[in-house]
């Protein structure tokens, strides 16, 4: 007995140390340079925001600051808790993800709308946006259906199956409307099916068709005088083909933007003398143009960091779909990495003149809850990813 | 147990994962080509990252600044106006005004009417108003719109304090005209106004602006140039609302205005106007034929030697204060300035000194007599008879004093003013060969008379010199249907009345003045003017001098027989002096010799009854001292009866004031 006992208290403690081993082991095989890029970012982000939101609210200087750091706290939170869950649990329940997203936005186009668009869930004290948390969600049930049928990718009836699943959340954003949202769905679906393995040939019709659909809604259809955009939407899309049409009205905010960035030069204005954006001219400077703001006052100097900290990031997610354990594995992180590659083309070109305005926030930069909390997730599932993966 | 462990290892992998899984070469492919996708996508927004901030940041930093400045004009503080010995006539006080900004105000309608709708309660003009005004200015929307002037500092302090409510509103320096002797020489001064757009469109290139204030009549718009200064350029910091942020930094100071000083005296000017006041007084009291009527009258005092204008006075006048900050039309109404009232209150706009003509009856003799000399149709000692009536081809001519019957020469025909006289020396000129030209008429233009006197003050009237040419230029089928064929032929009746100053022939009382100041100074044709001088204000340590001005016209000598000008002036001197001379009754004691001629001109004019008659315009025009005259002085009284019974008094007031001294008394009066 005593024995038994003895025996069973050394296998114990053994079991013990050698799970304190693991999770010493898990903790050092974390993408430690990940984590580093993504907390830069962060933290550069926190800091940005500080000087760009200074003078936003009389009284409060950190008001946005203030938030946009409880939104990092709970985000870390949902960061770790997607590192510490196998991807496994989301492969096998795919179905279900993509019914809830599906019919959490769905639910967001039955409130009422807020500053013109159905956008947002209010939980009194949050305002939560789904589509963002949906950019994760969707991009996990694609992959869990993709890498169910990994077998058969090379069937059309695999493709069309994913194209067609995808275009329900795609359609109900863009009902929303949001635009933005709706673009970084389409990229993602994109990014998912180049990852899985679908034929070039396939891709190569799907491309097409994309930019069929393109032409046809911002050229033909207005054409005809059958429009499927709002107006405004339409002339944001093309508005930075053309950037002087009318620098007073539909290219305002890019005119502005673009003043604002040029002015910074260098080494930047500083917070304090930022005109563009204290004297507020820079419409919506600490969200969806909060990239003009940062070149005012912190310069090329600034925002070349930046970029740099955003091409770290990318390469170590794209080292992730290489070391990925599973296809699935491989397609999740595909998806995360290039929708994150596309959020900062589309947000930073956008401000530069260089793509169409479409309300996409700047990754981890922009203030906004649902943004952060989600991108820190979708991290957090990379994380997971790349620990479980397979070793060198 | 090996399947226990594994449970309890931290995070085992999930058992139904399907490893192994290999990088396979397609998808390490794929990866390669997300990771070049990445490469380029960063290298684009690089790219356009240098070509923004570093190769075209100065231009868009430059842009970035003009989005937020304001370029504010600051209104230079207008010179002042002084009288010769640098009295003041028209000055500046500072005070506040409050312009908007149409550019600025809110782009949406509804937030745009709320803040002009508490703008209006707030500086008190109604909304209407103000909206109107706006929308006057709406071609022009980057000049700020001046909407209320004088305001209280407490106001003021209230706007700028609210800006948040007033984007677009802003509280701007502003000097206002003070006319410290209040209608003094208000003709003369003139007012000044807000620019209008005509007057923008003709002298937008010589650097007017929208909303500067520009001199619209008299001194004040002749002079302009020199009064209204340079504004200065001052930045405001403005957010994208318009709204002002931080103090108005001056990039230019403005330069004051000139002084422009006159040849006005003060002490003069104010002899001239009571003169004027006092001889209406008199028409009106004299019980003479329609001369309860007389209500207006002009009086031109000027040296003679070279026109200097030493008082320039014209009743009724008005107060120009009225066009000080917000004008409001029924101040203007109520003062006879618009339209509507101006006649009911006797034209007060009208400069009666060189805007109208009135027939100069006798005081126009001297002209005739000089005239005649020259073209040795009269001698100056030659007797012609003086009679109660004249009788030519059936017509018949009466002379004022139908009682007179003697030989008279011309000075003795001057000084008692004898019609019938002049009537034959009127024939004379008719007689004279056509092919000659009509003489008298020659002489009297090159005396001034049907031409502009060229004084430095805004429009001026020619007067009409009729001429057989005239006749037929002006009596046409078209005009005159009736009469016509008559009417367009130069008659004798036309010289004869011409010679006495009647009929067609109207002059302004500046052109007489002017050819009396030929009398007095030798037969030379001055250039009546108003500018002494234009004085630039001691500055920055930099001392005050005078401007190079043009300076007047030199007088024009018209060769004139020297002793048929001292025959004339004979005349004038006895006209004042003799026993019956027409105005010995008011000249003769004054201790300084007086010369000059009365007049009585017979006009057509509707009292107001719907019946036009003739009433008599008193005139008086003379100098002093007789032998080396120092001024001319020249009066008129509309309606004011016979020269004797209004002018010739009322330029007495104006010689007494010029000389300090005083008539001793004064007899009974005859005269025309």
């Amino acid at each position: 007995m005593v024995d038994h006992y003895v025996s069973n208290a050394r296998a114990a403690a053994r079991a013990r140390r050698r799970e304190a081993g693991d999770v010493a082991s898990f903790v050092r095989r974390l993408d430690w340079l990940l984590i580093g890029a993504v907390g830069g970012v962060v933290g550069y982000g926190l800091w940005a925001i500080e000087g760009i939101t200074r003078h936003d609210i009389a009284g409060d200087q950190s008001y946005y600051l203030t938030r946009q750091i409880v939104f990092v706290l709970v985000g870390s939170v949902g960061l770790l808790a997607a590192m510490l869950v196998d991807p496994e649990f989301y492969r096998t329940r795919w179905r279900l993800i993509f019914g809830g997203t599906a019919s959490v936005i769905a639910l967001v186009l039955l409130t009422g709308p807020i500053r013109g668009s159905k956008r947002w869930l209010d939980l009194g004290f949050f305002r939560f946006q789904p589509s963002e948390f949906g950019k994760v969600l969707f991009v996990l049930a694609l992959a869990g259906f993709l890498a169910e049928r990994s077998r058969r990718l090379s069937e059309v009836r695999t493709t069309l199956t994913a194209v067609g699943l995808a275009s329900i959340p795609i359609f109900l954003v863009f009902l929303q409307p949001d635009f933005g949202s709706a673009l970084v769905y389409c990229a993602a679906i994109a990014a998912v099916l180049f990852v899985a393995g679908t034929p070039w040939s396939h891709i190569g019709v799907l491309t097409a068709g994309a930019l069929g659909i393109a032409v046809l809604v911002l050229g033909v259809l207005p054409g005809i005088g059958m429009p499927l955009l709002k107006k405004y939407q339409e002339d944001r899309l093309t508005g930075f083909l053309h950037p002087d049409s009318d620098p007073g009205g539909t290219t305002y905010n890019i005119t502005q933007s673009k003043n604002a960035i040029g002015s910074g030069q260098f080494h930047g204005r500083g917070v304090d003398n930022a005109t563009q954006t204290t004297l507020n001219f820079l419409p919506e400077h600490h969200t969806d143009f909060v990239f003009a703001s940062l070149a005012e006052e912190r310069g090329f100097v600034g925002t070349a960091f930046l970029l740099m900290l955003y091409l770290l990031v990318v390469w170590r997610g794209l080292r992730i779909v290489a070391l990925a354990r599973d296809s699935f594995s491989a397609i999740v992180a595909g998806g995360l990495v290039f929708a994150l590659l596309f959020q900062v083309f589309v947000n930073v070109g956008m401000t530069m003149g260089i793509a169409p305005i479409t309300g996409i926030p700047l990754p981890f930069v922009s203030v906004g809850g649902s943004s952060m909390i989600a991108n820190l997730f979708a991290v957090g599932l990379l994380l997971s990813i790349q620990v479980r993966s397979r070793r060198r | 147990m090996g399947k226990r462990v594994a449970s309890r290892r931290f995070l085992p992998p999930d058992p139904r994962a399907e490893e192994p899984y290999r990088l396979t070469p397609k998808l390490a492919l794929r990866v390669g080509l997300l990771g070049m996708l990445a490469i380029a996508v960063f290298a684009t927004l690089f790219l356009r990252l240098w070509s923004l901030q570093i190769l075209n940041g100065e231009q868009l930093l430059r842009a970035a600044q003009n989005n937020q400045l304001r370029d504010v004009r600051v209104q230079a503080p207008r010179g002042p106006i002084l009288d010769r010995n640098g009295q003041k006539l028209v000055t500046n006080v500072p005070g506040l005004a409050v312009q908007v900004r149409i550019t600025d105000l809110p782009k949406r309608r509804g937030l745009r009417l709320r803040e002009i709708r508490a703008l209006a309660r707030l500086v008190q003009v109604p909304v209407s108003q103000l909206g109107n005004t706006l929308r006057r200015h709406r071609n022009d929307p980057l000049t700020p719109v001046k909407v209320k002037e004088n305001v209280t500092p407490g106001l003021a302090f209230y706007v700028q304090e609210r800006a948040e409510d007033f984007p677009g509103v802003q509280i701007v320096r502003s000097y206002l005209r003070y006319y410290p002797h209040r209608e003094l020489a208000a003709h003369v001064l003139g007012y000044v106004s807000e620019i209008s757009g005509a007057q923008l469109k003709a002298l937008g290139k010589q650097g007017y602006r929208g909303g500067d204030t520009i001199g619209q009549t008299g001194i004040e718009s002749r002079y302009d140039q020199y009064l209204r200064g340079a504004p200065g350029l001052a930045q405001l910091r403005v957010d994208s609302l318009g709204r002002p942020i931080g103090q108005v930094t001056t990039k230019t100071p403005p330069h004051s205005g000139n002084a422009v000083r006159l040849t006005l005296d003060v002490k003069v000017q104010k002899a001239a106007e009571d003169a004027l006041r006092y001889g209406i007084d008199r028409a009106q009291h004299s019980g003479c034929s329609g001369c309860w009527y007389s209500n207006g009258g002009a009086i031109v005092a000027l040296d003679p030697r070279d026109g200097s204008i030493r008082a320039l006075a014209s009743l009724p006048t008005y107060r120009p204060s009225l066009y000080v900050g917000r004008v409001r039309r029924s101040a203007l109404d109520a003062a006879g300035l618009t339209p509507r009232s101006a006649r009911s209150m006797n034209y007060p706009a009208l400069d009666r000194a060189i805007q109208a003509a009135y027939p100069p009856g006798s005081t126009f003799k001297p002209v005739t007599a000089l005239a005649a000399m020259q073209e040795h149709i009269l001698q100056p000692f030659e007797s012609l008879p003086c009679t109660g009536t004249y009788v030519k081809n059936g017509q018949t001519f009466k002379n004022w004093d139908p009682f007179v019957n003697e030989a008279m020469t011309l000075p003795t025909a001057l000084a008692r003013s004898c019609d019938t006289y002049f009537y034959q020396v009127g024939y004379r000129f008719y007689g004279m060969p056509a092919d000659r030209g009509p003489r008298l008429q020659a002489w009297a233009s090159r005396f001034g008379f049907g031409h502009t006197t060229g004084v430095d003050l805004g429009s001026e009237s020619p007067g009409l010199l009729p001429t057989p040419d005239w006749r037929k230029k002006t009596f046409t089928k078209k005009t005159d249907p009736g009469h016509w064929q008559i009417d367009r032929l130069w008659k004798p009746g036309d010289s004869i009345q011409l010679a006495i100053g009647q009929k067609d022939l109207l002059v302004t009382p500046m052109q007489m003045a002017r050819f009396y100041a030929l009398i007095a100074n030798g037969g030379k044709l001055v250039t009546p003017h108003l500018l002494e001088d234009v004085e630039q204000p001691s500055s920055n340590g930099e001392p005050g001098r005078v401007v190079p001005t043009a300076p007047p016209p030199a007088p024009e000598p018209t060769n004139i027989d020297a002793q048929a000008l001292a025959v004339v002036r004979e005349g004038l001197y006895e006209a004042t002096h003799s026993a019956l001379g027409t105005s010995a009754a008011i000249f003769g004691s004054f201790p300084v010799p007086i010369s000059g001629k009365t007049g009585t001109a017979e006009k057509s004019i509707d009292p107001g009854d719907g019946y036009p008659r003739n009433f008599n315009q008193s005139w008086w025009c003379g100098y002093g001292p007789s032998d080396s005259p120092d001024l001319v002085v020249c009066a008129l009284i509309e309606n004011g009866g016979h020269g004797g019974d209004a002018a010739a008094p009322a330029a007495l007031k104006v010689f007494e004031a010029f000389f300090g001294k005083q008539a001793t008394q004064t007899g009974p009066i005859h005269s025309d």
